[in-house]
């Protein structure tokens, strides 16, 4: 067997790793190690100069092994293996140790740090030795998506694949297109109507050949993989022929399921849903649309409050900002002024949060049009009470106004409570159909929140709009667009490269007790009646390794996960 | 010196993994006693890792997967899970402490969790003392003639 020759790469990533650990001390120590054969720190192993110090190095030091030391091979993995396939090994012999994200960014100090990040960097070195050339697969790319939800971001990521010539599946539980959008009237801060951005799409979405519409439906189950997924849709629950199911072949899966507002009864303080004219955002929504803002007794109101932050940045509630709603109340308030002139706003905020494009400058616009501003503090609430007979309004609301320091008392007629975003109740139902995660609020993971805001941690998966947290609608179709162009850029590649990481079976040490058999969440073991010993079909096979670690024989191999790589690690970590 | 516990952590790719570096892009700060092996999924998880990691000197073992309901192989946390409990009957047979293997959830969004989780193993782990693998280890290799000079 060829001697095995490693290089050895501690990255300072700037400050964030070497201000913490002793990336020098790391390096000289490790040096010593049998089979390395080059140790070297640098500023930014990620850089161009990085990957080509280590390309250089394989070709004139013969090395046959690299190990680089830095960020979360979650972050970078594939950066180097790419390093090692153009400098013409293997890309699987390359491993990388963690000693940012979990070492010198939760660890202050120097000495134990360095200590750790030498632990995990010799564990990578003694692994590194017993990994073993892998080649990737290659699998067809179906070019059909399968897009949930019809609301502004499953249109738009619809219509960007359909109009490329691509075919997709709409699928919408309710009977009409728009989703939430379709509830609203105008929108912010551009007072654009919500009706005029969506009736072109779904005009278009309807007319497009390639689109095929499935209202009133859901998704039932999803198996398969990146580019070979087989949906089955159905009848949505309750309503439709539950005897009507359509298989399809997609090769991704675009989530555009939404967001459902927050329950304003839950919050008992505003007396919504004792006092008739507190309404919701939404139902305000409703009157503005039909033209017609009326109390419940049929009064046009002269005094309008509106509350921001209901459910929103609460203790109680949600901790997290909904996004929309300070500029949808801004929008209220030129809404109202412009229907109802003579009337009066004001505006029960805790922070404006205007931080969108032309936010500020509308922001600006209403403070002008004489909306009356009161800030109340985080954990408090407004107190709002009925007026007595004879007073000028109908309900009187009493804010601790915190730019003032006093305790203010407003009249008003119409209370609107600005409801935030939360989670739908079936996200998690969803979740697992397409085996995606969700965070502690229900909001689906992304595979990356920053680098890779649209993918999910299953391959061929994408998340788009307000599933994946609370956003405006241009991040919506930004993200839905997005996910489409993902789409599009593996189809045209017709191929899609799989990991070479999956289970093998020595059929010399199968022992053909069949225990693995029923294991396998994907049945993707299968049993050889002729020769009485088990298979991994690669294809199927996800490499989770479970049936590896039930094997009484051993005789079930976890490519790249192999027990001998393992093992090497841990007395790594432990000498 | 104090004695430093050293812990093994077993970690599943898609969550617990994932957790663990939302803790270093939070700078959530926890002791430095953990060294984080990742592997695919909680059900990768051979007994014989951690039987092999407290043999080699570790002072715990802890596993981390994915919340039930959320493995992203479907029911690999639940297989780990089986096993953590035959093997904790095993391990109380060897008279290893039932601190010292740990198995905890971790979602990819609970950075905190699993700072908490590493600094409260460490500490009731340090309150234990070295495991007796350990001590035994350490007293084979000790030279017999500084025993008698003490």
């Amino acid at each position: 067997m060829e001697e095995v020759r490693i290089g050895v790469y501690v990255c300072n990533c700037g400050t964030n790793i070497a201000k913490v650990v002793d990336c020098d001390a790391i390096c000289a120590s490790l040096s010593k190690m049998p089979n390395v054969a080059v140790a070297r720190t640098y500023k930014y192993m990620c850089s161009t100069p990085g990957q080509e110090m280590i390309v250089e190095d394989i070709r004139k030091n013969n090395l046959n092994r690299v190990v680089v030391a830095a960020c979360s091979p979650r972050m970078h993995e594939r950066t180097f293996r790419k390093a090692l396939q153009t400098a013409g090994i293997n890309p699987y012999f390359f491993e990388m140790a963690n000693i940012r994200e979990q070492c010198s960014w939760v660890h202050e100090n120097e000495e134990t740090a360095t200590a750790k990040a030498e632990a995990l960097t010799r564990a990578a070195i003694l692994r590194v030795a017993h990994h073993e050339p892998l080649e990737n697969l290659y699998a067809d790319m179906c070019p059909s998506t399968l897009v949930l939800g019809g609301g502004i971001a499953g249109l738009s990521a619809a219509l960007e694949l359909a109009e490329s010539g691509h075919p997709v599946f709409l699928v919408e539980k309710t009977d009409r297109l728009g989703g939430n959008l379709a509830r609203v009237d105008l929108t912010a801060p551009h007072l654009y109507s919500a009706r005029d951005l969506l009736t072109d799409r779904i005009a278009r979405v309807r007319a497009n050949p390639y689109v095929q519409l499935m209202l009133e439906s859901e998704l039932k189950s999803l198996s398969g993989f990146v580019g070979n997924f087989t949906a089955i849709v159905g009848a949505a629950k309750k309503n439709g022929d539950p005897h009507k199911e359509h298989v399809l072949e997609v090769g991704s899966v675009v989530v555009c399921t939404g967001y459902k507002e927050f329950d304003a009864g839950r919050v008992t303080h505003f007396g919504y849903g004792k006092l008739p004219n507190v309404v919701t955002s939404f139902e305000f929504e409703k009157m503005l649309r039909e033209g017609n803002i009326r109390t419940k007794e049929g009064r046009i109101p002269e005094y309008f409050a509106i509350v921001h932050c209901v459910g929103s940045r609460s203790r109680d509630f949600h901790g997290y900002c909904s996004r929309v709603c300070c500029m949808t109340a801004l929008k209220y308030a030129h809404e109202i002024k412009s229907a109802i002139p003579n009337s009066y706003v004001s505006d029960l905020y805790i922070d404006m949060h205007a931080f969108g494009k032309g936010h500020e400058d509308f922001y600006r616009g209403s403070s002008e049009a004489k909306t009356l501003f009161l800030m109340y503090g985080k954990n408090e609430h407004p107190v709002i009470k009925r007026a007595q007979p004879g007073e000028e309004s109908e309900m009187l609301i009493e804010v601790n106004e915190q730019l003032s320091g006093e305790t203010i008392e407003i009249p008003a007629d119409m209370v609107i409570l600005m409801v935030g975003m939360e989670a739908r109740s079936e996200s998690g139902d969803v979740a697992r159909l397409v085996n995606i995660s969700q965070d502690k609020d229900g909001w689906y993971i992304e595979s990356h929140p920053k680098l890779d805001p649209v993918a999910t941690t299953t391959e061929g998966i994408f998340i788009a709009g307000t599933c994946a947290a609370p956003k405006d609608i241009p991040d919506t179709v930004a993200q839905a667009r997005a996910a489409a162009a993902r789409i599009l850029g593996r189809i045209a590649k017709q191929k899609i490269e799989i990991d070479a990481v999956f289970a093998e079976v020595d059929e010399d040490l199968c022992s053909g007790c069949r225990v693995c058999n029923s294991l396998c969440p994907y049945s993707a073991v299968e049993f050889d009646e002729e020769k009485k010993r088990s298979r991994v079909n690669s294809a199927l096979c996800k490499a989770c390794g479970a049936c590896v670690a039930a094997c009484p024989s051993c005789a079930i191999k976890a490519r790249h996960f192999t027990d001998r790589q393992i093992f090497a690690q841990i007395e790594g970590v432990l000498r | 010196m104090s004695f430093e516990p050293k812990i093994v952590g077993f970690l599943c790719n898609w969550c617990s993994y994932a957790g663990a570096d939302l803790a270093g892009t939070s700078r959530i700060q926890y002791p430095a006693n953990v060294r984080v092996i990742r592997v695919m999924c909680s059900a990768r998880i051979d007994p014989t890792f951690v039987l092999k990691a407290l043999r080699d000197g570790a002072d715990g073992v802890l596993i981390c997967g994915c919340h039930p309901g959320d493995c992203h192989y479907t029911e690999g946390n639940y297989k780990a899970l089986r096993r953590y409990e035959l093997l904790k009957q095993t391990l109380c047979a060897f008279g290893i402490e039932e601190a010292r293997v740990r198995l905890e959830w971790v979602s990819a969004s609970e950075g905190q969790v699993f700072a908490e989780v590493v600094t409260d193993m460490t500490e009731k782990i340090r309150a234990l003392g070295p495991s007796r693998f350990r001590v035994e280890q350490e007293n084979a290799s000790q030279p017999v003639h500084q025993e008698v000079t003490k």
